[in-house]
């Protein structure tokens, strides 16, 4: 362990660790541009010089590249390195544009930071500026290269980190330039990136520029509800509309960065037509109202019926605490039956998962970085786990064999930044010769049989799940005894249900009633229901998913949930970036909410699916319950949101998973 | 004056392989592989005092006892001949007289490092040099002296001719290994240093042309012999010094290291241009820097030349001569250096065109006081790049500074260059 | 469109070399020769021969000094501008160059004939100041030799690209 002493700190860090994570480790920030921690070493912006006073070298250093050692004493506060920081500025501002009041990255940008922190104001250069031309990069990102330090982050991330290939970096000298070989849209599903890891305003989100400054944007943590993965990510929130969402460190799941689709898919939030009043047999009402005439029908229901007539529907998608809530609600009646999935290869495969996997036999995201073998088993993988690619790729980089065996149904056309051999069944992969070999699978669609094989050669498994709390609801589901929802239909029983944020086709419900429908999408079963509640999605909600590998993760609520200030732009509205309206709905986006002075925030009257629920229960009949995480779910409470997620297989010990 | 690397030469020829090999031509290497082990052969290179000639200096012998023999993989070596350096063209016209001693070296050197596979990289432009290694290579195999079990030894060597497109980047020797990795030519981070991981990961070694031509003659003649060639007691073997700029004749020649500027000059150069007086001179290549009439009498060695502040380099003296304005012509250096850096790090890409801008304002007669510290920032932050190509495009203009103060502060006083 | 004959050789290139990469320079050097200089088609076609992507090559090719990417004269010439020549005195040589030729720096005469470029060092720097036009080289050069020279050129007509890799 290197012992050094920093700016009179003395610092103790790992072997291997850098004199700039060193000093970060004790609170001293280096400046820096070229390097981050998730990239390999450039050593390229020369900004974190240091003096090194005294020990095995001297004068002045690059810290981002100097291995800690024994005996060092650094300063990063030295005239001399001050100096050279200064005139590394003073040399990337000899050609970047004055341009911060009009440049979308104005206030969230390090050369600005760094600028005013290297007190260069005054241009000694005489010459011109350098201009580039920009390249259009499609629809998600902007492109301003005269904006450019050269800091090679963005080539670095785009073709070793992501494995792109149509971006990169051309010319040389005072020419290099950043872009592809010509206009046209990045197609790296990873693309979005370069806006998080640019370190100034060359790439802009193209879905979000100019509508808001860093300093007015309201954050919180969440986690991304569009595959089981649970990226980590950050929606920049202003007035109530999410204006972009950007990635959020997470080690072991995402490492830095997120896909395109959860970093550019704010439709569904933003979505003019989204459903913001409760209804009861399509007239709005308020939701003390709703609730009333839904506890009444399904009272009434069970009356006529019977409560083994009723049903409560979930999904994948709702919270861990909508799922143990529904839970609840199902206890409330003697027979009613409880579902989270239409489809039973759906809820059987989510069910084994959580059977099958312990904390020994699972794989994180980040693991894959260093298995020595990797199967792609019956996965699509840029579909429905794409930050899982990276990781494969790092490993591929490293020499480990990545091997596929293919569904010919689920061969997407989207190229994965690795080679993979093909493979026709698992017996062909050699994984018993592996001491680190990952097989990634989706729960659906991998028999049983074929698991226990895998588990034979020691490998570990990430089974991806249907959706992005599948794994919570299979738990729930477990706990609570649910069922299929094709099972339940074909037993004939069930007559009537209540759904809250499901998916089920409406095509199935013949002559079932649905008598009520909880969600904040205006789904197909949300037109049909009698009594319609609209719920928060996850970044208004504060709530906890668990990913594919029972990682519990914590969402925080970013904003309270209404009508944006602005109202949404038409012009917006009609280029479909928050998609086509509705059936049925204007062709014009709500209008601006009228000023007049109000205790609620106009639209605003949507709750999290599992409040919803907990007060229909206690219209019911049941007691209050303000805490949906009881029982062995309880130390879940504590999750911390920017902690990295708890794993949830230490909660069940008592029930030992499944040999296989 | 007996001649190393000169001494197959035919004038206005290239020496023909029969020649070569009835002047004792590869007999060095039959030599190694019949009496001497891999082992020996490195320690003849390092007790010879064989330094880098591509400009570093740095021990040949020391350089190849750095690869590590215990590592799975194969190991390489590259020999560079890319000879881009401004006033260097001495590979060049060892090449176009005699490609066999290079071809001869390199293959000793594959033999004292165990590598099977060995590159020469060659600039654009040296089109006649690389045809006749083309040409060499060719008869050395169907004379058993490449290629698979040479000389019916254990021992087998192929030699790959790697034609370059241009860029003097890559003649850094990590650069060069990225080019020819077919990667963009940036300088690599070092360490680790290529001796350990180098091309395609392998341990590998880069020399320069002169380097590796010398190691026949150290093998056939003994390193005592080499090393005993040099005029002064710190300097070994012969030199090539190539000759441009004020003389009377701009040549390359052979001579002992440790030949003072004034005996090249006025031997072999014929001394200066009629007319002209000796004002300064680069020693070893663009990136050296100003040596002046008081540094004439200097050994033109590696740590003598060292010791009066500038550098050996490639041994491409270039001359000036008095009335010639050294800031102009430092500003011709700058604007080269500027053009060539590849682009990576930000001092190198950025500062270079500053002092070019600066520069260029006073030698047009609009410097200003400030300017000079301006220049002195650049020549001592400008150490602090990724790689050698800034710090060297610095050396002349440190010479400026130190050695032509006057000169620069008369164009900022007199607003014009004084010799216009 | 090059070739079938090209592509072999190329493909054989590639196959020789110990990763495609490797041979990139001299696949661009070959195709540019093709095309006289290497044009967008080129570029797609050297990118298919080494599996790489356009961007790839482009990378490439856009920091080597003798890959055009730009469409260029049938011959190139290239005038030295390093320290040697200047003190060799290039600059009027240059001039009366651009004058005899009629462009810039840069330029293509508009005949198409030449184009005209610095370049540093060309490793002659005993003989400067010197051109060279094509792949021959004028050294030693006075503005009558310039115009001898290019007189010269011009005679021996446009049949052949400059290509430095057809050693």
């Amino acid at each position: 362990m290197p012992k050094l002493i920093i700016d009179n700190l003395p610092v103790e860090v790992a072997p291997g660790t850098t004199v700039l994570e060193a000093a970060r480790s004790v609170g001293i920030t280096i400046p820096h541009f070229c390097y981050h921690p998730a990239l390999a070493l450039a050593s390229a912006c020369r900004l974190c010089a240091v003096k090194m006073l005294d020990g095995p070298v001297k004068g002045i250093q690059m810290s981002c590249s100097l291995p800690a050692q024994d005996g060092m004493v650094v300063s990063t506060t030295d005239p001399e390195a001050l100096k050279m920081r200064a005139l590394v500025i003073e040399w990337l501002m000899i050609n970047h544009p004055h341009d911060c009041p009009v440049c979308d990255e104005g206030g969230e940008c390090l050369l600005q930071d760094f600028t005013i922190a290297g007190g260069h104001s005054r241009r000694r250069y005489q010459g011109d500026k350098r201009t580039h031309r920009n390249q259009y990069l499609g629809e998600h990102i902007y492109h301003e290269m005269n904006r450019c330090i050269q800091c090679y982050r963005c080539v670095r991330f785009y073709q070793d980190y992501a494995g792109g290939t149509d971006f990169g970096v051309t010319g040389s000298a005072g020419r290099v330039y950043f872009g592809r070989f010509e206009d046209g849209p990045l197609e790296s599903p990873f693309s979005g990136n370069l806006v998080d890891i640019c370190p100034t305003g060359v790439f802009t989100d193209k879905t979000g520029r100019f509508r808001a400054r860093y300093w007015d944007y309201q954050f919180a943590p969440s986690v991304c509800q569009h595959c089981s993965v649970g990226c980590n990510l950050a929606p920049q929130v202003f007035q109530r509309e999410v204006i972009k969402i950007v990635g959020r460190r997470n080690d072991q799941v995402n490492s830095w960065f997120i896909c395109d689709r959860a970093r550019f898919d704010k439709k569904g939030i933003n979505d003019p037509s989204r459903p913001r009043a409760p209804r009861v047999d399509g007239e709005a009402t308020d939701y003390e109202a709703a609730l009333d005439a839904l506890a009444a029908r399904i009272y009434d229901f069970v009356e006529v019926h019977g409560p083994e007539s009723l049903a409560f529907v979930g999904s994948s998608r709702l919270s861990l605490e909508g799922c143990l809530m529904l839970g609840e609600l199902v206890a409330n009646f003697d027979a009613a039956s409880l579902s989270f999935y239409g489809d039973p290869a759906e809820a059987k495969g989510s069910q084994l998962a959580t059977e099958l996997l312990s904390g020994e036999n699972v794989a994180a995201p980040a693991d894959l970085a260093s298995a020595d073998c990797i199967v792609l088993l019956s996965v699509d993988l840029m579909n429905e786990g794409p930050m899982l690619a990276p990781f494969i790729r790092k490993a591929w980089l490293g020499g480990t064999k990545v091997y596929r065996i293919a569904d010919p149904a689920l061969l997407s056309g989207q190229q994965l930044p690795f080679d993979c051999i093909e493979a026709a069944t698992l017996a062909e992969v050699p994984l018993e010769q592996a001491s680190r070999a990952i097989v990634v699978c989706h729960a659906t669609r991998t028999p049983r049989e074929e698991l226990s094989d895998v588990a034979a050669t020691g490998a570990r498994l990430a089974m991806l799940q249907p959706g992005p709390n599948g794994f919570g609801a299979a738990l729930v589901a477990r706990e609570h005894g649910a069922r299929p929802f094709d099972e339940l239909l074909a037993a004939r029983k069930v007559r009537g249900i209540v759904a809250f944020e499901s998916d089920l086709p409406v095509a199935n419900l013949k002559g079932i009633t649905v008598l009520g429908c909880a969600d904040w999408q205006a789904t197909e079963l949300s037109q049909k229901a009698g009594v319609f509640l609209p719920t928060t999605t996850w970044m208004e909600s504060t709530g906890t998913s668990i990913n594919f590998e029972g990682r519990a993760q914590r969402f925080e609520r970013a904003f309270r949930p209404g009508y944006p200030l602005k109202g949404l732009d038409a012009k917006y509205y009609a280029q479909s970036r928050y998609g086509e309206p509705a059936p049925g709905q204007p062709k014009t986006p709500p209008p601006q909410p009228p000023r007049i002075p109000r205790g609620e925030i106009p639209g605003g009257q949507e709750i999290e699916a599992w409040k919803a629920m907990a007060r229909l229960l206690e219209k019911l009949g049941g007691e209050l319950i303000v805490e949906p995480l009881t029982g062995s779910w309880q130390p879940l409470r504590d999750i911390d949101p920017e902690a990295g997620g708890e794993r949830i297989f230490s909660l069940f010990k008592s029930s030992e998973p499944d040999t296989l | 004056m007996e001649q190393v690397l000169f001494r197959h030469n035919r004038p206005g020829r290239v020496v023909t392989f029969k020649e070569y090999c009835d002047e004792g031509g590869f007999n060095a290497l039959r030599k190694a592989i019949s009496e001497m082990t891999p082992n020996e052969v490195q320690q003849a290179v390092i007790d010879s005092g064989l330094r880098g000639r591509g400009g570093a200096g740095f021990s040949t012998g020391r350089k190849w006892s750095f690869v590590p023999r215990d590592l799975p993989g194969p190991r390489w070596l590259i020999c560079n001949c890319d000879e881009m350096e401004p006033g260097t063209y001495k590979d060049r016209v060892l090449l176009e007289h005699n490609p066999y001693s290079l071809i001869e070296g390199v293959t000793l050197a594959c033999y004292a490092l165990g590598v099977r596979h060995a590159f020469i990289f060659i600039r654009r432009g040296y089109e006649k040099a690389a045809n006749n290694l083309a040409q060499g290579l060719i008869e050395a195999k169907e004379a058993g002296l490449l290629g698979k079990r040479i000389l019916a030894s254990e021992f087998s060597v192929d030699i790959d001719l790697h034609l370059s497109a241009g860029r003097y980047i890559c003649g850094e020797e990590t650069a060069l290994i990225n080019a020819l990795e077919g990667k963009r030519p940036n300088p690599r981070s070092k360490p680790p240093f290529p001796a350990t991981k180098g091309l395609w990961g392998g341990p590998t070694v880069v020399n320069n042309v002169e380097t590796l031509a010398n190691v026949p003659a150290i093998i056939a003649k003994g390193p005592g012999w080499f090393k005993g060639l040099a005029r002064n007691a710190e300097g070994a073997g012969m030199k090539l010094f190539c000759v441009s700029g004020a003389v009377k004749n701009r040549v390359c020649v052979e001579l002992p290291t440790g030949t003072t500027l004034r005996e090249i000059i006025d031997g072999p150069c014929g001394g200066m241009k009629p007319g002209t007086k000796f004002k300064a001179c680069i020693p070893g290549g663009a990136s050296t820097q100003f040596l002046t009439p008081e540094h004439l009498d200097v050994p033109m060695d590696y740590d003598t030349v060292a010791k009066v502040g500038s550098r050996l380099g490639s041994g491409a003296i270039i001359v000036f001569e008095e009335g010639c304005c050294l800031v102009a012509a430092t500003l011709n250096l700058i604007t080269f250096f500027a053009r060539e850096s590849c682009g990576w790090c930000t001092p190198c890409r950025e500062g270079l065109p500053f002092v070019k801008e600066v520069l260029t304002r006073i030698e047009a007669g609009a410097g200003e006081e400030r300017d000079i510290e301006i220049l002195r920032e650049h020549v001592k932050y400008l150490n602090y790049t990724f790689c050698a190509l800034a710090p060297g495009a610095m050396a002349p203009l440190d010479g400026l500074l130190r050695h032509f103060e006057a000169e620069l502060r008369e164009h900022i006083v007199q607003r014009k260059c004084p010799f216009k | 469109m090059i070739p079938e004959q090209l592509k072999k050789t190329l493909e054989a290139r590639v196959a020789h070399a110990f990763s495609a990469r490797e041979a990139a320079v001299d696949v661009m050097k070959d195709l540019q020769f093709h095309y006289g200089w290497l044009t967008d088609e080129a570029v797609g076609e050297a990118a298919e021969i080494l599996g790489l992507s356009r961007l790839q090559v482009e990378e490439l090719a856009t920091f080597y000094e003798m890959i055009y990417r730009r469409p260029v004269g049938n011959k190139m010439i290239h005038i030295c501008d390093s320290i040697s020549c200047w003190n060799a005195g290039y600059e009027k040589i240059l001039d009366h160059l651009k004058a005899r030729l009629g462009v810039e720096v840069g330029g293509t005469t508009a005949d198409g004939q030449f184009t005209l470029v610095p370049c540093c060092c060309m490793g002659r720097c005993g003989d400067g100041p010197l051109i060279s036009i094509g792949s021959t080289i004028y050294d030693n050069l006075t503005p009558e030799l310039v115009d001898q020279a290019l007189e010269l050129e011009r005679l021996s007509g446009s049949a052949a690209p400059e290509h430095q890799g057809q050693a």
